[in-house]
């Protein structure tokens, strides 16, 4: 008898053990940044970022984990998922500008903050692995700067006079850099960007005793051979990075006005194509007579462009990609009390060239305004970065 | 007969041991399921215990000059006398690269169940430091007041109020 009844508990301790539901735990509400939101731009927005600061020039880490960017001067990055924010620099630097040149290595430009507004900026490296907030000076007068797409390299633009400037590139984030030519540029280099494949850089270029920047170059860095490409006329110049595609160099030019009225009316500024090769600039093809354009991004894939703008003066400004071949326009966000940012570097797309990061905010309000969240997780209230998908089908 | 019954036993017996053990070990290296746990609402509790309650007009009067008033109302909604209520104000400016953030703290002691306790923040609204940061002039920076009111028992209830430039 005694062995039916050891069977009978052996029974019951394995229905016991084996029966039981695991312990539940649990599971900690997802932060603001950890899911997808609709803050006004449409479904599929997921946020990067929240909480207060003016944040500028965002950048995907060469495997898309992680984004960098500057918030009121210093420089930041965190996951791309959830995660704790990294802080790169101190407080007495003004960052206006940040690219990544390996997963874990930054380049920088900026200045210190004791040298004041406007003073001239420097390159510096900033290395993950190594003493928090360290930065290392690869070169000073530094004017633009673009990472090698697929290298761990940056082409940057130096001031190498009062009306001329240099191309030069580091590479593996190193302090070091050569030039790519004895024969400097006539001008000063406003801004610059590489082709997709990494082979040719475009420049936007202020000639000398010109105030505008008005002058197209292209670099080919293979040849090491440059050339201007247009020169525009009348009192237009280029504004922001202009972008060199496969189907053409496509950039942004306006009249830039210098009112500091509030009342004046906005700057209107049109998305132009120029064959690489040179030649008349047209209006890009398919985005329409009207489009007002802010900032522009190739896409990795060299196929879409990516642009802030308005469909007219009075609509509401909306990320848009441009199908370069189909010349076909989509918006990708719906847009409709959201400020987006359009200044020039505030566009960036993941490397896999399936999602695009801006910077937005709510319209603020002129009345105090109360919430019931801690400062470090309002979204709509501060700039903060979004992810908007992109798909490959987009405008296609 | 006897044997048959004894060879049965022991088979049974080294049968539910060894799922015995099976089991204790899947149970041991698992990790909890995840499925059908709801996710623990942020604050659910602090909504049903403490309030804060600020007032519009002070709010749209306050400037950004030393020697501000601020004025809260603190309800205890839960059934029970709460022996203490810990209250935080942290201002702070809207352009996170100046230091100088200002903390204020009033202890609240006994507050019955469903009444209320007034408090009243002397604070300093002046603007922070000026120095280059990379904020342009065309976009000053708001001043964001933070008050949180905290329970012994670790329950807390935030308002954050973004003054207008």
């Amino acid at each position: 008898m005694a062995k039916p009844g050891l069977l009978v508990v052996l029974l019951a301790a394995v229905l016991l053990i084996g029966c039981t539901p695991a312990e539940e735990s649990s599971i900690a509400p997802l932060t603001p940044t950890a899911g997808r939101v609709d803050p006004g731009l449409g479904p599929g927005t997921r946020a990067l970022s929240s909480g207060p600061g003016y944040k500028g020039s965002p950048s995907w880490s060469p495997n898309g984990t992680r984004i960098a960017f500057t918030m009121d001067g210093y420089v930041m990055d965190r996951p791309t998922t959830s995660g704790e924010s990294r802080r790169w620099t101190t407080k007495d630097f003004v960052a206006t500008d940040t690219e990544w040149t390996s997963d874990d290595t930054l380049t920088i430009l900026g200045a210190a903050s004791s040298s004041g507004r406007g003073a001239e900026n420097s390159l510096y490296r900033a290395n993950a692995g190594e003493s928090p907030l360290a930065l290392e000076r690869t070169a000073k007068e530094v004017l633009a700067m673009s990472p090698i797409p697929g290298e761990e390299g940056l082409i940057f633009a130096l001031a190498s006079g009062p009306h001329e400037s240099e191309l030069a590139l580091t590479r593996n984030g190193g302090t070091t850099y050569r030039l790519y030519t004895n024969k400097p540029i006539k001008g000063h280099v406003s801004a610059l960007s590489l082709s997709p494949d990494g082979d040719e850089a475009v420049m936007a270029v202020r000639p000398p005793r010109d105030p505008r920047t008005s002058e197209l170059r292209t670099f080919d860095l293979r040849q090491r051979e440059g050339r201007e490409v247009t020169r525009l006329k009348g009192n237009r110049e280029i504004v922001g990075t202009p972008q060199l595609t496969q189907h053409g160099i496509y950039f942004v030019s306006g009249k830039q006005t210098s009112s500091v009225d509030d009342d004046a009316p906005e700057p209107f500024f049109e998305l132009y194509r120029v064959p690489a090769e040179g030649g008349a600039s047209e209006l890009a093809p398919g985005v329409g007579a009207d489009f007002v354009a802010s900032s522009i991004r190739v896409s990795p894939d060299d196929d879409r462009l990516a642009v802030i703008g308005r469909l007219n003066p009075k609509s509401p400004i909306n990320l848009y990609v441009l199908d370069l071949a189909a010349k076909k326009l989509e918006a990708i966000t719906a847009n409709e009390d959201m400020e987006i940012k359009t200044d020039p570097d505030d566009l960036a797309w993941s490397p896999d060239g399936s999602n695009v990061a801006i910077i937005a905010r709510g319209t603020p309000s002129t009345e105090a305004e109360v919430r019931t969240e801690p400062a470090n997780r309002l979204l709509r209230d501060f700039y903060n970065l979004y992810e908007i998908p992109v798909s490959d089908e987009t405008a296609r | 007969m006897r044997g048959v019954a004894v060879w049965f036993s022991g088979a049974a017996l080294a049968f539910f041991l060894t799922a015995g053990a099976f089991l204790l070990l899947a149970n041991i290296a698992t990790v909890p399921s995840e499925k059908n746990l709801a996710p623990e609402p942020p604050d659910a509790s602090s909504q049903d215990v403490v309030e804060l309650q600020l007032n519009a007009d002070q709010l749209a009067s306050l400037k950004p000059k030393p020697d501000q008033s601020l004025d809260l109302t603190l309800r205890n909604e839960s059934e029970l006398t709460l022996p203490a209520v810990n209250v935080t104000l942290k201002v702070s400016s809207e352009n996170t690269a100046l230091s100088g953030s200002r903390y204020y703290r009033k202890m609240v002691e006994k507050v019955p169940s469903n009444g209320t306790a007034d408090i009243k923040f002397g604070i300093n609204l002046s603007e922070p430091e000026q120095r280059v940061t990379g904020r342009p002039a065309s976009e000053p920076a708001r001043e964001i007041l933070e008050i949180k009111a905290a329970t012994p028992d670790g329950i807390s209830t935030t308002k954050t109020v973004i003054l207008p430039p």
